[in-house]
């Protein structure tokens, strides 16, 4: 049958074939890099990531500055510690993020004061702090803890003292005794 | 060999080509990589922001109604040391005595410094065990002055503790 094929035929498939092996080696390489392998570097941030959370998480306070609270600078060595929040902005008073009394610059309405404009003790600010401070003492008392008297005082850098003692003083009549003055640490 | 023969051998190369290749094939994990990294650069962004926050521990001694606490006012502390933060200066006075008030530079500052350093001296010569003192400020004086009060009374420039343990009083009864 060889013998008798064409020579021009035997040379045809000599050809394709040839390109058929060269076809099957250029296949047969090894690919040039064309994805990067990306898994390590998934490791990193996925740590970085946990990391990232865990520090989030494990921070006490936070507070959101703008332009109705920027707090005083500090050199105070104690670091926040959490407690219940009492805030103080330039247009409102807010315990734990409830707003309480609006403040017109930087006085509370008489209105809003059991005595009026001499007054310290703000009404509203004392019945919502004292359904607190029951709360706080209930917990105290069913944990077996001891009831602090503490509160987190934020208030803005600008808040004349008036309008703070008179805060201090409706916390006072509430049952807490000790403030913790929230204030912004100087980086040394 | 015609041309057909080979271009078919060559498809069912590739085609077995292919197969292997895709058997060995992995998850694509570029977009969780979108979504890692985005995360990522926003809790790092959130990190920067954050500022650092610390404490002034300050006391009151209205603690309103209840027989517990009565006797508290009562314990005199044997250095009634008083700092009012007045509009011209500061004015230090303590167990009857009231000292010569410490005036506002020619600035128009407080003079912190000069306050420190009467404080340390009262603490040196007076009373060294002492910490307690009260403070008390005029109506309109800013929060961010009595936070520098309270710091001036915290501690000296070498960092020896004067008279940390403030109250707010006077203001406030």
């Amino acid at each position: 049958m060889a013998a008798s094929a064409h020579p021009s035929d035997e040379l045809s498939r000599l050809k394709g074939k040839k390109a058929v092996r060269a076809y099957a080696r250029k296949l047969a390489e090894p690919e040039t890099i064309k994805d990067l392998n990306i898994t390590p570097m998934m490791d990193m941030m996925t740590i970085i990531l946990v990391f990232l959370l865990k520090t989030f998480t494990s921070a006490t306070t936070f507070i959101s500055q703008d332009q109705n609270l920027a707090l005083a600078p500090s050199d105070t060595p104690l670091q926040a510690k959490q407690a219940a929040m009492v805030t103080i902005t330039k247009r409102v008073v807010l315990v734990e993020g409830e707003a309480v009394v609006t403040i017109n610059n930087g006085r509370i309405d008489p209105a809003l004061k059991r005595d009026g404009e001499n007054g310290y003790y703000i009404t509203s600010l004392v019945e919502l702090l004292n359904k607190l401070s029951n709360k706080e003492r209930k917990v105290a008392e069913l944990t077996k803890g001891k009831f602090e008297q503490e509160l987190l005082v934020v208030a803005d850098r600008n808040t004349p003292y008036r309008l703070l003692t008179e805060v201090l003083y409706s916390c006072g009549q509430a049952g807490y005794a000790n403030y913790r003055l929230l204030v912004l640490k100087n980086r040394e | 060999m015609t041309r057909r023969q080979v271009r078919n051998a060559m498809r069912r190369l590739r085609a077995e080509h292919d197969e292997s290749e895709e058997e060995t094939t992995e998850i694509n994990l570029v977009p969780y990589m979108d979504i890692v990294t985005n995360i990522i650069i926003f809790l790092l962004a959130s990190v920067i922001t954050q500022v650092p926050l610390g404490n002034i521990n300050v006391t009151s001694p209205t603690i309103g109604p209840g027989s517990a606490e009565m006797d508290t006012p009562k314990e005199k502390p044997p250095l009634n040391l008083t700092v009012t933060l007045a509009a011209n200066g500061f004015i230090i006075g303590g167990s009857g005595a009231v000292i010569e008030p410490i005036k506002k530079l020619p600035t128009g500052q407080y003079d912190f410094d000069g306050l420190t350093n009467q404080l340390a001296e009262i603490k040196r010569t007076v009373a060294p065990d002492e910490t307690k003192a009260m403070f008390n400020a005029d109506a309109y004086i800013p929060y961010e002055l009595v936070v520098k009060t309270l710091d001036s009374m915290r501690q000296d420039k070498k960092g020896k503790l004067l008279f940390p343990d403030i109250t707010f009083a006077a203001g406030i009864l």
